[in-house]
């Protein structure tokens, strides 16, 4: 028989290290005369988009279309510290340094450009990577003429921007007045089938909505919701590394189960964003949050559609089943 | 020689991405928008270059002998049937590299290689290092290694590794340390309340399991006195900084260079591949190449922590929280990695998003023989989520309440206070998200 449940959770995640550990990262921005813009910055592309949220973030400072960037990625000997992709931080951190480097950047092509224009600030207008004077826009010199013009006086049209906020470490209470820069939350409802033979979950549909700030990419925003719920469902019912007396039994993805394609459920998301946090754009992370909520939720949905609570981990389906077993014979 | 220093150039090259994007040409804003991946394109037509399409034409490859006991003490090594295999260059082992110091995240507290009378601590440790011309005979030459062993207790339970008379897995102790959260006064509202709710929680070893194996190639630069290291990490300058102490060099003479990163999840904050290629680089003075099969990674490298939580969460008649107990003891397996800073984090946010005025709870990071625990996707949250969000319903429902409304009634709001003391200060819309999932759910009071 195939039983319907629906379970809820909701969690927060504080992202950044945190805790006073010195977290920042360095980003720089060189307009070059062969037009191109390149980012040089260290923070690592899992795959998770962070090449992609940078150029992002630094075309729309710099106006310009993001086809002209180009990004460097992590070498000691060329890109400073970005610190690690992990604890869901670069696009509040080194998207806030690249940030930073775009702005100094802006602001030099002012500079600049009211040298060349011999003019106020206010009456340049810098757009699609050109700077002109508003009552003249047919008089406009290019970015990557202005790199030229630059490089003849001996400079580099260079910038660098870090981002460093403060937090505190926590006192033998655990107790300090800012441990994380910031929180994400996000509640899940996930809708599961189980089948009472097999002890099989189906997952059939996830609702999600999440506070994030401002997804500088939906679409990427979108990923991470997809594919970090599908890993902490793996986690809720089949991912299991089985260690038995200190020798790994599944060593290997024969045996070690992992959700595949066939797994994923149905998803539909809101996204809150009152672009209220100190990220770029009032952007918070989303990389580890999008995982949390899957166990939680499932384990509830399967409260709901059998009426066992599982305390262990994962909820496979022999564990279903003996738990249904169980559960008649004391009935 | 020509040939590949041209080489050398593509790949130092390679790992620039240009972004190039259609259909927002005509827009003047670029943030909010679906901007296609900068590195889709290369990742689709397979031009994106990962370790393993790393290659020199004198290189050589290595495989990694490890432990054949998960508690141990190595009594001998004999490499002498193994350097016969034709094709050898060199096998490395302990005593070959005196001067070689412990790495480790957050820890040092891992060795390159296990030196005769010094313990192995899980199946995961090196115990040399094979060189050789093709892949195929350093297999043959690491499987004919030869290891005498002393076995000592396998200790797989944190419970039992706390114990008094648990043999300790490294000098100081099984603990590798405890954190607390103190709030208010938890027993006198634990009295006060209308139902209190007690459940112990067990999670499970995950793997992060990227698609990429843990790879990389290595050259050494004599010229220069500099190791040219390809292979992935989440944190370069730091795997920076650990490569380079641990071989007595200056940050300088250790250049890491990211290819592209298939995947990582927590996995690639450690140390994997970069001191054994920057060994066998330097020593044998030709390009070496190190790939994981998926069986090395799954048992070399870390994993999820296994935590035990105990919850003991207290309501009043009004459905309020009161006060929350929590243990949260964690098998960071035989070394530390990001252990110390996993578990706490998941007592940190033992409460979920909920005001509870009352708090106590204390952590351990705990050695056992196991595959060593780290750093995915998480960190100590996801287990912790697990247990309080099950907390939530169970007592939910012991109130007669709707799960999601209990769930409003308790969120934090704007200057809610953290079970850390922080008061938050901007960016809560934790309720808008309960409220705006139970719209896209059609939420009923749990059912549909």
């Amino acid at each position: 028989m195939k039983k319907f449940g629906r379970g809820m959770a909701t969690i927060m995640f504080g992202f950044g290290y945190g805790e006073g550990f010195p977290d920042h990262s360095i980003a720089s921005i060189e307009i070059k005369e062969d037009e191109r813009i390149v980012i040089r910055t260290a923070a690592a592309d899992v795959g998770q988009g962070v090449i992609t949220t940078v150029i992002q973030i630094a075309a729309e400072i710099l106006r310009i279309n993001p086809n002209y960037f180009e990004v460097v990625q992590g070498d000691t000997h060329k890109t400073k510290n970005s610190g690690s992709t992990s604890a869901t931080r670069q696009t509040y951190f080194t998207g806030n340094a690249v940030k930073k480097a775009a702005e100094d950047m802006l602001a030099n092509l002012y500079h600049y450009g009211s040298l060349e224009f011999r003019s106020n600030h206010p009456e340049i207008a810098i757009e699609d990577g050109k700077i002109y004077m508003y009552d003249d826009p047919d008089d406009y010199i290019t970015y990557w003429e202005m790199a030229e013009r630059v490089k003849e006086r001996g400079e580099k049209l260079e910038a660098e921007g870090s981002f460093f906020p403060v937090t505190y470490s926590p006192d033998e209470n655990g107790q300090a007045d800012k441990v994380y820069v910031a929180y994400t939350f996000l509640s899940q409802v996930i809708d599961i089938e189980i089948d009472t033979d097999t002890g099989i979950i189906d997952l059939l549909d996830v609702y999600s909505a999440i506070d994030l700030g401002k997804a500088i990419n939906p679409k990427n925003v979108e990923g991470q919701i997809e594919g970090g719920t599908v890993q902490g469902l793996g986690m809720g019912m089949m991912e299991d590394q089985v260690i038995r007396n200190g020798k790994t039994l599944n060593a290997g993805m024969t045996d070690y189960l992992v959700p595949t394609s066939v797994d994923v459920p149905k998803f539909k998301h809101y996204l809150v964003e009152e672009e209220d946090s100190e990220g770029p754009f009032g952007a918070k992370g989303v990389g580890e949050p999008t995982l949390i909520a899957a166990a939680p939720a499932l384990a509830n949905a399967v409260y709901d559609a059998i009426g066992v609570r599982f305390f262990d981990l994962p909820i496979s389906p022999s564990k279903i089943k003996k738990a249904l077993k169980e559960k008649e014979e004391n009935s | 020689m020509t040939d590949q220093s041209k080489r050398i150039k593509d790949y130092f090259c390679k790992h620039t991405t240009r972004c190039t994007i259609e259909g927002v040409k005509k827009s003047k804003r670029f943030v909010g928008h679906d901007v296609l991946k900068a590195d889709a394109w290369d990742k689709v037509t397979g031009d994106a270059v990962y370790p393993d399409d790393i290659s020199f034409d004198d290189m050589l490859y290595i495989k990694i002998k490890r432990a054949v006991h998960p508690h141990a003490i190595l009594k001998d090594i004999d490499i002498s049937r193994a350097k016969k295999v034709q094709g050898v260059v060199d096998i490395i082992v302990a005593e070959d590299i005196p001067d070689v110091r412990q790495f480790g995240l957050i820890i040092r507290d891992q060795p390159v290689l296990i030196a005769p009378g010094e313990k192995m601590r899980y199946m995961g440790d090196a115990l040399a290092i094979v060189v050789a011309e093709t892949k195929e005979a350093a297999k043959k030459a690491r499987d004919l290694i030869k290891v005498k062993v002393e076995e000592l207790e396998v200790i797989t339970d944190p419970f039992r590794a706390m114990e008094d008379d648990a043999p300790n897995i490294h000098p100081d102790g099984n603990i590798v340390i405890t954190h607390h959260l103190n709030r208010g006064d938890v027993d006198t509202a634990f009295k006060d309340s209308a139902i209190v709710e007690e459940n112990r929680y067990q999670t499970q070893f995950i793997d992060q399991l990227p698609m990429q194996n843990e790879a990389g190639v290595a050259l050494y630069d004599e010229r220069h006195g500099v190791v040219d290291i390809w292979a992935a990490t989440q944190w370069l300058h730091d795997t920076q900084a650990d490569v380079a102490q641990s071989l007595r060099l200056s940050k300088d003479q250790v250049r890491i260079i990211q290819p592209t990163i298939g995947g990582a999840f927590g996995k690639k904050e450690d140390v994997s591949v970069h001191i054994h290629l920057a060994i066998a680089a330097m020593r044998t003075g030709r390009p070496v190449k190190l790939c994981f099969t998926r069986e090395e990674s799954m048992i070399t490298q870390s994993k999820r922590h296994p935590i035990t939580i105990i919850n003991k969460t207290g309501v009043d008649r009004d459905g309020y929280l009161t006060a929350w107990e929590t243990k949260f003891i964690g098998d960071t397996g035989a070394y530390a990695s990001s252990g110390p800073a996993v578990v706490h984090k998941g007592m940190y946010h033992a409460t979920g998003p909920y005001n509870c005025p009352n708090l106590r709870g204390v952590s351990h990071a705990v050695y056992t023989n196991n595959t060593y625990a780290g750093a995915m996707r998480g960190f100590g949250t996801a287990q912790g989520a697990f247990a309080y969000e099950q907390q939530m319903d169970i007592l939910a429902h012991k109130l007669n309440m709707d799960p999601a409304e209990f769930r409003l009634k308790n969120i934090y709001k704007k200057d809610s206070i953290t079970p850390n003391g922080q008061q938050l200060t901007h960016s809560v819309n934790a309720e808008e998200t309960i409220k705006r999932v139970m719209e896209l759910s059609d939420w009923k009071g749990g059912r549909k």
